[in-house]
């Protein structure tokens, strides 16, 4: 197979993807190492986000563009509400029950959108948008706007952690909970933050999947496994782990089809993540393990 | 400079107004309490007052640390009382009890490992709303190993030296009354005296310090006062070398 | 006449009450005494169906199979198979905290659904396995639906008891000592991998007794048999709602749970049917927020586990995260 068809047809579709999966995996492993737990619900607040946006654009006749800032402060602001009716209510709990809960707000958040939108397949826009040439890469301009948008939004994320003083103490809260506290970190702020930050990923995870795909009630929950994946494979806690996996997994599935038949894609986040978890549970950068 | 020196400018927000000596700083009264249903602690009595340093010994398991726990709100306090400053404060959340001038260093995991060591510093000043480098200037002179090192994650450190990591990051709130929990646990002869010397020059310097310890003899010898806890009692109080010259204490307590 | 409508409506009521019975104890053994989180029951619960439903099928020409086995190979077929496909998640998983296993549950059960619809040769694709038989099935209607309910009824007894037995035995206190406090267990020198892997394993084994109930109960299997979150929904709050750790509390939860439901399904088909569609939906809504509501305000359940025995495993890692700051 020549180089280029290989970049064209493979490479480059795993990138767009694994940024995709990568948005959803920082989210993931923010919940994870600061929070705590495994967040089931988190797909599905990224099909919520998608089709938030899809609502605005059909709405008010925006561009998808406009749409998804507006999502993102619903699904920040839909975070925050879950936290604080459910989560937290759970705090003093161990963990799994909050694991628990987040499964029944997956299904909930689902309901809700096939309640609301129905069952169909919906996209942003119409039409088919051929890709152009640079060089012989062949891509889209959507596609250029989901990497550049997945390093921009992890890049913000990553100096706001680095820089700040509720970045430091959210970094603070997943290294040494109790000692955070005793620095007298407030925990509901830092939840509060998180689930903030959270909200933001999930609609732009949900958002760059619809714009580049289609939107689907299950489109969130069948990226689950391979956002859990990734974010493992990084290393639970680290934002950058959570690139680096994410574009793993996306390259691995899109490129798995030239060994494997193409309906098996999807377990190849499995494989990935029962491997790493069988050779090195702290991920590439030395994540927790919990 | 000498870390002595440095230690001598006032360290407490309140020092310089309470000169006079014998203020009760911390006053717990037949505190109770556990963390499950079982009381640990029996009704623990004990006193800090104003720059001085006192020190908790006793045998593995006795509630030490579940006292200092209590005092920081960590755990269910059934009964009895935790005056610090003139306020009572049982019950109140960690980071309140940090505002109210007490700052803590567990026994264990006291670090933020993953963070350098200037970070340490910076979270332990976290209240803080204003400028932190004196705090920061201060720290770095009592501690001039973290300075060379400040970018290093304190996780890499050594034993000795994530000590003066923990200790640091208690002391950039400037607190009237420290907690120390075994801060020279596992430490080789050199750093455990380079501790202690600067516990004492922190004492010297207006701070009020209340100091576990399983060097019994080498802290009484410099405690101003000590209390002997065993199953979750007291059991012997005085002043350093009252203590030591106790022979009932030095045989149960100090190894002969 | 209506009567007799009314009978059978019941009696088949009855058996997916009895089925699911399987499915919640197979999960009580799971997270009720070892407080291990499955989120993957359909897939274990379709690994026994097709498995019993392949052994004991006859020839079609399109899926594996014609072995034309008695009935009772099958059953057993399914629980090897299920348990078989439980060992290695577990091993890989079970060291870690739960967290872990209920992502990778969820991964198997994603790829078992993958499985079934990719490979037709040996699953019938959308088509199925048909033709099951059916343990009294020769009977006039009424009465082999009856005599397959007293034959669900029986196992789910047999496996209760069964589950009792083991769990009052030294291996379930042991059990119950792990999942309370694994600090304490591991100091007594138990090794908990292996005991936890058993239950693992032991539960899942039951979940895939319960597919085979359903298949040979069908008479066929396809992949649009359950719908798999939905299933594996229900079980969790059957078995959250009656009070895990309690076997009567898991079959309670099963029959109050599944009476809702079914309850539910039968109003909602009254609406006209472009309300009816979403009406479905809403279903599965309010299922989520009465999961969110017992783990508030009732996380024992309706059948707490009796005290005594072990405390629930709400318990066990609240006195570890105090201990923390030590
Ligand atoms: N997190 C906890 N949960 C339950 N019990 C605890 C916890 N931490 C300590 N204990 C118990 O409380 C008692 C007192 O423990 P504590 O840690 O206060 O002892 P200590 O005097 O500090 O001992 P050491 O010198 O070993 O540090 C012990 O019996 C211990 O088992
Ligand atoms: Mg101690």
């Amino acid at each position: 197979m020549p180089f280029m068809e290989f970049v064209n047809f493979y490479l480059m579709p795993g990138i767009v993807l694994g940024s995709i999966y990568a948005l959803g995996a920082v989210g993931i492993t923010l919940v994870f190492g600061i929070l705590r737990f495994a967040h089931l619900a988190h797909g599905d607040l990224a099909t919520f986000g998608a089709f938030t946006a899809l609502g605005v654009v059909t709405i008010f006749g925006v561009s998808p563009w406009v749409a998804l800032p507006v999502a993102m402060v619903v699904c920040a602001s839909l975070a925050i509400g879950i936290d604080k009716l459910f989560y937290d209510y759970l705090s003093e709990r161990p963990k799994i029950i909050v694991v628990m809960s987040s499964l029944g707000i997956a299904l909930m958040l689902r309901a809700v959108v096939q309640v609301v939108w129905g069952v169909d397949t919906e996209t942003y826009t119409r039409g088919i948008v051929r890709p152009d040439d640079y060089w012989g890469i062949r891509i889209r301009d959507r596609e250029i706007y989901t990497i550049i948008a997945m390093f921009v939004i992890v890049g913000v994320l990553w100096a706001f952690l680095q820089k700040t003083r509720w970045g430091k103490a959210m970094r603070a809260m997943s290294d040494n909970p109790d000692l955070a506290l005793l620095s007298g970190v407030d925990n509901r702020k830092i939840t509060m933050l998180t689930w903030g930050i959270v909200g933001i990923l999930c609609a732009a995870s949900g958002f760059f999947l619809g714009i580049n795909t289609e939107l689907k009630p299950l489109m969130g929950w069948t990226m689950l496994l391979p956002m859990f994946a990734a974010a493992i494979l990084g290393g639970v806690g680290r934002a950058e782990g959570a690139v680096i996996g994410g574009l793993i997994v996306g390259i691995v599935e899109e490129t798995s089809v030239l060994f494997i038949p193409g309906e098996y894609k999807a377990a190849l986040a499995f494989a990935i993540l029962l491997l790493i978890l069988l050779v090195r549970p702290t991920g590439l950068l030395k994540g927790k393990v919990l | 400079m000498t870390s002595q020196a440095i230690a001598e400018q006032p360290m407490a927000n309140n020092s310089m107004q309470q000169k006079y000596s014998g203020k009760p700083i911390l006053t717990m009264a037949d505190v109770r309490g556990g963390y499950g249903d079982a009381d640990i602690l029996q009704g623990i009595n004990m006193q800090v007052t104003e720059q001085e340093i006192v020190v908790i010994v006793g045998p593995n398991g006795a509630g030490k640390s579940t006292a200092m726990k209590a005092i920081f709100g960590l755990l269910k306090v059934r009964g009895g009382s935790i005056v610090v400053n003139g306020t009572e404060i049982a019950g109140w959340k960690p980071n309140r009890i940090v505002q109210h001038g007490v700052c803590y260093v567990p026994q264990v995991n006291n670090i933020f490992r993953e963070m350098t060591i200037h970070e340490n510093l910076e979270m332990g000043a976290f209240l803080r709303k204003g400028d932190i480098y004196e705090s920061l200037e201060r720290v770095y002179t009592l501690f001039p190993d973290l300075k060379e090192r400040r970018n290093a994650l304190a996780g890499n450190l050594s034993g000795g030296q994530r000590q003066m990591v923990a200790m640091g990051r208690a002391l950039m709130l400037n607190p009237s009354l420290l907690l120390l929990d075994e801060p020279t646990a596992g430490l080789s002869p050199k750093y455990m005296e380079q501790i202690f010397e600067i516990t004492r020059n922190l004492r010297n310097a207006g701070l009020s310090i209340l100091l576990v310890e399983q060097h019994a003899k080498q802290a009484l010898a410099f405690a101003d006062k000590g209390y002997v806890l065993a199953a979750g009692n007291n059991r012997h109080e005085g002043t350093g070398q009252e203590l030591l010259a106790d022979r009932e204490v030095a045989e149960m307590f100090l190894g002969g | 006449m209506e009567l007799i409508g009314l009978l059978n409506y019941v009696v088949y009521m009855a058996i997916f009450i009895g089925i699911y019975c399987l499915l919640a104890l197979g999960l009580n053994i799971q997270w009720g005494f070892s407080g291990l989180f499955n989120a993957g029951i359909a897939g274990f619960f379709a690994v026994g169906a097709y498995t019993s439903a392949l052994l004991t099928a006859p020839e079609s020409g399109v899926h594996l199979g014609g072995f034309q086995l008695p009935v009772v190979v099958g059953w057993i077929g399914a629980m090897i198979a299920a348990g078989a496909i439980a060992w290695p998640i577990g091993k890989v998983c079970l060291r870690f905290r739960s967290d872990y296993l209920a992502i990778a549950t969820i991964g198997v059960a994603e790829i078992i659904r993958l499985v079934v619809k990719s490979e037709g040769w040996m699953t019938g694709g959308a088509r199925g396995v048909n033709k099951i038989p059916r343990p009294f099935g020769d009977l006039s209607y009424l009465y082999s639906q009856l005599a397959y309910l007293a034959l669900v009824l029986a196992i789910v007894l047999v496996v209760y008891w069964a589950i009792e037995r083991q769990i009052s035995a030294p291996w379930g206190r042991m059990m119950r000592g792990i999942r309370d406090n694994e600090d304490a267990a591991t100091a007594m020198g138990k090794d908990i991998k292996a005991r936890r892997l058993e239950a693992f394993i032991f539960g899942a084994a039951v979940m895939g007794f319960g597919g085979a109930l359903f298949a040979h109960f069908n008479r066929s299997i396809t992949p649009e048999a359950i719908d798999p979150m939905i299933a594996t929904f229900l079980v969790w709050i059957m078995l959250i709602l009656g009070g895990s750790g309690n076997n009567r509390g898991a079959l309670l939860g099963v029959a109050v749970v599944w009476i809702i439901w079914s309850a539910s399904e039968f109003v909602t088909d009254q609406f006209p049917t472009e309300f009816a569609i979403k009406a479905k939906y809403m279903r599965v809504f309010i299922i989520g927020l009465l999961l969110q509501l017992v783990l508030r305000f009732r996380p024992e359940g309706i059948l707490p586990e009796p005290q005594g025995t072990a405390s629930s495993p709400e318990v066990k890692t609240t006195q570890k995260q105090e201990g923390a700051a030590e």
